[in-house]
């Protein structure tokens, strides 16, 4: 029975506000919250509703989002692997969920995340010393990439000669140190130290994505902040971990076909048919194994699920009509990405059962039954 | 070409050569700010060619109107892509009128595709129809079908992008009907849409010709695939999946890695549908084909290079992927044949094994019909090796111990060359599930086991592979993993226990056990219990408080443990009073727990349905046990 206990995804379904060129355009919008977890959206084929663990509607700010997420970082900093998973087309709000604003005067998760870190260890310096570290990577054209090295060199270099790059890796060994392989780490004593180091590796990732001509939508950010904390009374070390990914493109991060309707074409007659293997892993939602395929980002977030119980993912979709291809995709995606829990019933009586049945027919008619209850 | 000019013909041909250049290689190197920069030059090119063809038609039209048959060309029909027709009515392909209609009609493919790259949906969509209409008027020939069968997948991938599956379905399937009916009554190898433009000494070969025009319909069965996928067409989705996978490779157009990759990931499929002799064609197809892309590069020579190190990274896991399809295959036939042959307590029921195997000598007869009738993959090099691949396994449910050990075995050996790859520093999820994977495999053989000392080596093998990684992990990291192994450990022991006390019962005579059993037995017996509560505690705060209520995924597994810990506590053997009072008052606790947590969640009863009846009765009759216990107890003091 416990093979069917798999990991669960909560996942957060937030609705942006109409935005300027949407309310000139005077298109209709489309997407309702109808409660705290539901969400419908009206397609030419009907009204379709979806559920999740949370909705968050356009009012909803970002003070209202981070609540329901700061519980989460509270327990990357009691020992557990958390992850926050944003995803969402371009434009549906995604990068304001995590970052926040330019100005910074409406912070995201993320700066969020980096100042309630430092808030609880501050609360707890007297009990426990903290060790504060981060890798910053973007994964695109399936490589990890250090954020942290400069991409201006390295970019030219690879242009050159095809992908030279030092490979960065993302390992896990069974104590749950995930360790980013082939990337620097580095260490922060404040959450402005924190932010710094952030906007360093987003600078570097802007360069990195024209020199190397990639389509930004293809670029996924994973930011890994590592918290040690050890107990000053007994000595103990416990290592949390809080990884927040900014999944971009969500076409690519679906590659399982949730552009349901969209074919994947091969217009040259010589590119291979390379949505093949797509299609046929969808083809049934109970797929024994699924091999991996050259899909980096499906192995980094299958890594970061597995035994894990704190996951959050945050889908971001647009109110208008103009999105409403988009939107459906994201909110087909975002229902299959939460794990199903079966509980097959077993038609077939346990042993247990069976025995105990025949035990309790002998208490009850009154035989004895000795302390060997066969 | 009498009346063209040949320099003018030249000129034509020369654009379309650039603009094909500018299309596919120039494209690739314009700036991200300017994307399309080349596509539209390509365009004004196309733009040109069909003016100049449109004025050397208006120059000859008069003469040729007609066509060589006598026949007018059709009235305008509507062109909804449904029409199965081209091979009737219309100028012959190869006469002037249908070779300018070809030429025409290969101008505003390419401006269709020029437009549909260039996201102006609508007037790609315009073009292609064009294209349709102007072909429309010729019989289907070997100068036009590969046109013909291009342009009908482009407005089906068109179509299916505005979410018009129906119609998408609709160009699809002619396409196929039509390259099926062109092959049945000619088969000559198609001139290429890239030849309308060529000079005679660039013409293509036949092979090349019969090379691209397969490609066509095999992209047509790729996007049928895809469409009756989202049609919900499953089934079908799958057999044009095969088909695709199977042109590949007869047409050799694959990448060795990919393809195996996609094989295996079909197999899976097939599994789920209980079709194992294809799952395990393509399981086996797909191990001699990935074999096909290469030796593994050396670690020396991965330390090298950085291309060497990939590739190396690269096969070795593709490789050990397979592996881990091969050990579902082996588990699930081992599982469904469990299914098949257990009784209503989970035993091997022999009536129904005789009958099996007395069905089974039938079914070995149709295996042979079936295999021939089934698609089957390879090319004249592969077919063998891919069938000597295939003796090695069943596909059929094994019936006996000998049978499911041999498939055991297979998955057995599937599994360390997976482990070699998926290793626990690195690939902890992975590995454990193939550990689990492993386990199971052992659960099931043990199914088939007779000898209940064997069988019960067999769990313990289990145990010990399980065990020491239970313990090792992160309790924090790998909750979820861990609450799963818990589970299956308290089972696993549970199991063992049973089987050492069904021995020991047979051994001996008499009633009683002797010590060493009953040791035995309650090592067990405490052991099992121990991994249930341990999962209970599993669920509990960080303050090491019980939750009030259980969340929905834990809910039927915990009040199963609880239903378990109870029962157990039960059956522990002891002489000494205080003892067994604390063993049935611990038992009677944990029942209480589970009628409690219904009563106070009604919902939660239908999780457990068995358990909470049974827990009741327990509830109701255990206290009588006690007390006569207790009484005892007072009446020796």
């Amino acid at each position: 029975m416990v093979e069917d206990m798999k990991g669960k995804i909560r996942v957060f379904c937030r609705i942006r506000p109409v935005n300027r060129t949407e309310a000139a355009q005077g298109g209709a919008i489309v997407v309702d919250k109808i409660d705290e977890f539901s969400v419908t959206i009206e397609t030419p084929r009907g009204q379709r509703e979806f559920q999740f663990d949370k909705v968050f509607s356009a009012e909803a700010s970002q003070e209202d989002l981070f609540h329901d997420t700061n519980r989460l970082i509270q327990s990357a900093i009691d020992g557990y692997n958390v992850c926050i998973f944003a995803y969402g087309q371009t434009g549906s709000g995604k990068t304001f969920t995590m970052v926040g604003d330019k100005e910074q005067k409406n912070p995201g998760i993320m700066p969020r995340s980096f100042n309630a870190i430092f808030e609880i260890i501050r609360e707890n310096s007297a009990k426990f010393e903290f060790k504060v570290s981060a890798y910053m990577l973007e994964l695109y054209n399936d490589r990890l990439q250090d954020l942290f090295v400069s991409q201006a060199g390295e970019a030219h270099a690879q242009t050159q000669s095809h992908g030279q790059a030092r490979r960065v890796e993302i390992k896990r060994n069974r104590k749950g140190v995930v360790f980013a392989q082939g990337a620097e780490t580095k260490e922060a004593s404040s959450a402005q130290e924190l932010y710094a180091l952030f906007q360093q590796a987003c600078a570097n990732r802007h360069i990195s994505a024209t020199k190397m001509n990639v389509e930004s939508s293809r670029s996924h950010l994973i930011v890994g902040i590592r918290v040690e904390s050890k107990n000053l009374t007994n000595g103990s070390v416990s290592t949390g971990k809080l990884s927040l990914v900014d999944l971009a493109g969500s076409e690519r991060a679906a590659k399982t076909g949730a552009k349901d309707h969209q074919l994947k074409e091969a217009n040259s007659i010589n590119k291979s048919l390379s949505a093949l293997g797509d299609v046929i892993s969808a083809l049934s939602a109970e797929l024994p194994h699924v091999p991996y395929r050259n899909s980096k980002l499906t192995q980094v977030m299958q890594d970061s699920l597995g035994g894990n119980a704190k996951t959050l993912m945050i889908v971001n979709i647009s109110p208008s009509e103009f999105n409403l291809d988009e939107t459906l995709t994201s909110l087909i995606y975002a229902t299959r990405v939460k794990a199903i829990t079966n509980n097959a019933q077993r038609n077939v009586e346990s042993k247990e059962i069976a025995q105990l049945k025949e035990v309790i027919m002998k208490l009850r008619s009154g035989q004895s039954v000795e302390d060997e209850d066969v | 070409m009498a009346s063209v000019n040949s320099d003018e013909w030249r000129a034509i041909c020369d654009k379309f050569t650039n603009a094909q250049n500018l299309t596919d290689v120039e494209s690739r190197n314009d700036p991200e700010n300017d994307p399309y920069r080349s596509k539209y030059k390509a365009r004004e090119l196309l733009r040109e060619i069909y003016c100049s063809l449109k004025s050397f038609d208006a120059g000859e039209g008069e003469e040729e109107s007609g066509g060589e048959s006598g026949e007018q060309p059709p009235t305008e029909q509507p062109v909804d892509g449904q029409r199965e027709d081209g091979f009737g009515q219309g100028f012959s392909g190869d006469s002037p009128a249908g070779m300018r209609a070809a030429k025409l009609g290969a101008v505003e493919y390419y401006l269709g595709v020029n437009h549909v790259d260039t996201e102006e949906l609508s007037a790609g969509q315009e073009h292609l129809m064009n294209c349709m209409k102007l072909l429309e008027r010729c019989r289907v020939s070997s100068e036009n079908v590969s046109l013909f069968i291009h342009v009908k997948n482009q407005l089906g991938i068109l179509w299916a992008g505005r979410d018009e599956t129906e119609m998408a379905q609709g160009f699809l399937e002619t396409a196929e009907s039509m390259y099926q009916r062109y092959m049945k009554e000619d088969g000559s190898p198609p001139t290429d849409m890239t030849e309308y433009f060529t000079s005679e000494e660039n013409l293509l070969t036949h092979q090349e010709r019969t090379k691209r025009f397969e490609l066509a319909y095999t992209h047509t069965m790729y996007y049928l695939a895809q469409v009756y996928k989202n049609l919900g067409q499953t089934e079908r989705a799958a057999t044009y999946c095969h088909s695709t996978l199977q042109r590949q490779l007869q047409l050799n157009q694959f990448s060795p890695m990919e393809w195996a990759l996609n094989a295996a990931t079909l197999s899976q499929y097939y599994i789920t549908k209980g079709r194992y002799m294809e799952g395990r064609h393509c399981l086996s197809a797909a191990t001699v084909i990935s074999g096909l892309a290469g030796e593994v590069p050396s670690e020396a020579a991965a330390q090298e290079s950085e291309t060497e190190s990939e590739r190396r990274e690269h096969l070795r896991q593709k490789r050990a992927e397979i592996a881990r399809c091969w050990i579902k295959y082996c588990l699930n036939l081992l599982q469904d044949s469990k299914k098949l042959l257990e009784d209503n307590i989970g035993e091997l029921d022999t009536d129904r094994q005789d009958e099996l195997k007395r069905a089974r000598r039938r079914e070995e007869e149709e295996e042979e019909k079936g295999r021939k009738s089934a698609l089957l993959f390879g090319s004249e090099d592969t077919f063998d090796s891919i069938a000597s691949l295939e003796e090695k396994v069943l596909c059929l449910f094994p019936l006996d111990f000998t049978e499911a050990r041999s498939v055991f075995l297979v998955g057995q050996n599937y599994v360390t060359q997976a482990k070699e790859y998926f290793q626990m520093d690195g690939y902890v999820t992975d590995h454990i599930e193939i550990l689990q994977d492993h386990s199971s495999l052992f659960r099931a053989l043990a199914f088939f086991e007779e000898d209940l000392e064997r069988r019960c080596k067999m769990h313990k093998r289990r145990v010990d592979m399980l065990e020491p990684i239970c313990n090792d992990l992160n309790s924090q990291y790998y909750l979820l993993i861990r609450r799963q192994l818990m589970f299956e450990l308290a089972e696993t022991y549970n199991e063992m226990m049973d089987l050492k006390l069904t021995l020991a019962n047979r051994q001996a005579d008499t009633q009683s056990l002797d010590n060493h059993t009953i040791k035995k037995f309650n090592n067990l017996c405490s052991a099992s219990a121990k991994y249930f509560q341990m999962f209970l505690d599993s669920l509990c705060s960080p303050e090491g408080k019980f939750p009030e209520v259980l969340e929905e995924e834990v809910l039927r597994p915990a009040l199963v443990a609880r239903f378990r810990v109870a029962r157990l506590h039960s059956r522990l053997i002891s002489s000494v009073p205080p003892i067994q009072l604390e063993n049935l008052n611990r038992s009677l606790e944990n029942y209480k727990y589970v009628v409690q947590y219904c009563e106070a969640h009604p919902e939660a009863a239908g999780a457990a349905e068995t358990e909470l009846e049974l827990s009741k009765e327990m509830v109701g009759l255990l206290p009588l046990k006690i007390n006569r216990l207790k009484a005892r107890m007072a009446a020796n003091n």
